[in-house]
Parts: C-alpha cells; sequence; structure tokens
C-alpha cells in the first residue's frame, strides 16, 4: 500500500488508502471551502470537496470519494442541527428513504470499493454535469 | 395512487439515490430533495431538513463499509467534515447577505466547466487507459 495513485495511472483493484502525503493545512482548506459553497448554495458537500480532493489535492478519485462519505457525516449533523430544527420533516419520506437508501448504501459502496478510476471519472463527470444544470435552472 | 405505492416509489427512490450516493461520494440531496420537491409536493425548506436527516445514515453505512475493507481514512474523513461543518455554517450565514441566484448561477457555471473539462479529457484519452 505504499505506492502512489494518480488519476492517469493504471488500474489497480485493490482497495487504496487516501494518501497519506496530502498535508493537512490543504485538507482543513478544502473542509471549510467546501462546506462554505455548500452551506452558501444548498449543495451537497461531496459535490463539491470531491473535485477539490481531486484536482487540488491530487487524490485519487476513489479515494476522494471515500474520504467525501466519511466528511459528509459531521458535516450532516451539524447541518441538520442548525438547519432541521425549526423546520418541518416529512416523516414519511424520511423513513421510506432512509430504508431504501441505506440499502442502497451499502450497494453503492461496495462498488466503490473495486471500481477503477477512468469509470468513476466518467460517473462523477456525468453527475456534476447534471448537477450543474440542475443549479442553473434553479437560479 | 394508493399509499402503499407512493411508499414503494419513495423506497426505490431511496434505494437508487443510496447506490449513487455510495459509489459517487455524496450525500444525495443533489437529487433527493428536487425528488421530494417535484415528485411529492413537499416544500422546498422541508425537503432540505428531511434530506439531511436521510443524508446521515447513508452516509455512515456507506464509511462503515469502506472502513471494514481498509478503503477509506476515517479520521481524516471525519477531520475534512468537521472542517467542512465549520465552513458550512459560515455559508449559511453569508447565504443570507448575499444574492443567492447570482452565486448559484456563477457556481452552476462553474461546476459545468469543471464537468465538461473532466469529460472532455476523459472523452480525449479515451482507449489509452486499460479498461473495457
Amino acid at each position: 500500500m505504499t505506492d502512489t495513485f494518480d488519476a492517469a495511472a493504471p488500474l489497480s483493484h485493490r482497495p487504496s488508502a487516501p494518501r497519506p502525503a496530502t498535508p493537512l493545512p490543504k485538507l482543513v482548506a478544502i473542509g471549510l471551502l467546501g462546506g462554505l459553497l455548500s452551506g452558501l448554495l444548498g449543495v451537497g458537500g461531496g459535490t463539491v470537496m470531491v473535485p477539490l480532493l481531486v484536482f487540488w489535492a491530487g487524490y485519487a478519485q476513489r479515494d476522494a470519494h471515500a474520504t467525501s462519505l466519511g466528511a459528509i457525516i459531521p458535516i450532516s449533523i451539524v447541518s441538520a442541527a442548525t438547519l432541521g430544527s425549526g423546520a418541518h420533516i416529512d416523516v414519511r419520506a424520511a423513513v421510506f428513504l432512509t430504508l431504501g437508501a441505506v440499502v442502497g448504501a451499502r450497494v453503492g459502496a461496495k462498488a466503490l470499493v473495486g471500481a477503477d478510476d477512468r469509470k468513476l471519472q466518467w460517473l462523477f463527470g456525468c453527475f456534476l454535469l447534471l448537477a450543474a444544470v440542475l443549479m442553473l435552472v434553479q437560479g | 395512487m394508493s399509499a402503499v405505492l407512493i411508499a414503494a416509489g419513495i423506497l426505490a427512490f431511496g434505494l437508487c439515490t443510496g447506490m449513487l450516493s455510495g459509489i459517487l461520494g455524496i450525500g444525495g440531496g443533489t437529487f433527493m430533495v428536487p425528488f421530494m420537491v417535484l415528485a411529492l409536493g413537499i416544500g422546498q425548506h422541508a425537503a432540505e431538513a428531511t434530506s439531511l436527516l436521510v443524508v446521515l445514515p447513508t452516509s455512515v453505512v456507506a464509511t462503515f463499509v469502506l472502513a471494514r475493507r481498509g478503503a477509506v481514512d476515517v479520521r481524516r474523513s471525519l477531520q475534512l467534515g468537521l472542517m467542512g461543518a465549520a465552513g458550512g455554517v459560515a455559508g449559511a450565514l453569508i447565504a443570507l447577505a448575499l444574492p443567492a441566484d447570482a452565486l448559484r448561477r456563477v457556481f452552476g457555471l462553474f461546476m459545468l466547466i469543471v464537468a465538461a473539462r473532466m469529460l472532455h479529457g476523459l472523452w480525449k484519452t479515451r482507449g489509452q487507459a486499460g479498461h473495457a
């Protein structure tokens, strides 16, 4: 697990740990920036953090996805506490979406472990395009 | 439409969103909020708050799966997330003082450019990397 990954490198199907070389200040900056944009615009943290981790911190695509998922945990706790405290929660939607999403997340995360970076880049690129269009249409 | 059918529809949508979230490394709010607003007729604020409640267990489960396979540095992840949470609170406060629509358009355009560059780069180098 000492080899470094970059987006153009030949594929490896082994799970890879995030690059330990990424300096903490950069991670702090990405977290703050990602959170700031996400709070400012109401987009999910991952949409902002994944591209920053890949293009700025030099994470492999798969490591960026994995790291982003963990980062979403504290972000969603704080956001839910801030935004959700006064808001009405639709219980039916929350319960059934959660039941589905939890099962889906297991499948998705397992697929992520073995996925190759190029395919992930295609998938994320398409997602980002869709998210951008959704944002522009709303705006 | 019967209540059971609606529930099944929500469940199916949750399943798809969860899968995409797990593989894309996102929370899923990007998909769930429009779904709740447009398909279920839930108000924007309620949809956002509800989506956050779904995002939390989704990301916990995905991270658990990844951690068990050694595919994520959980400590690093959580550190990043704590910074993100702090930035998020600041962003939400700033958003109150700024024209949200203009910001949204600028950032949407930026995302569009990033996505286009990413896909263009992949298209240009297709066949060079060893995948089917």
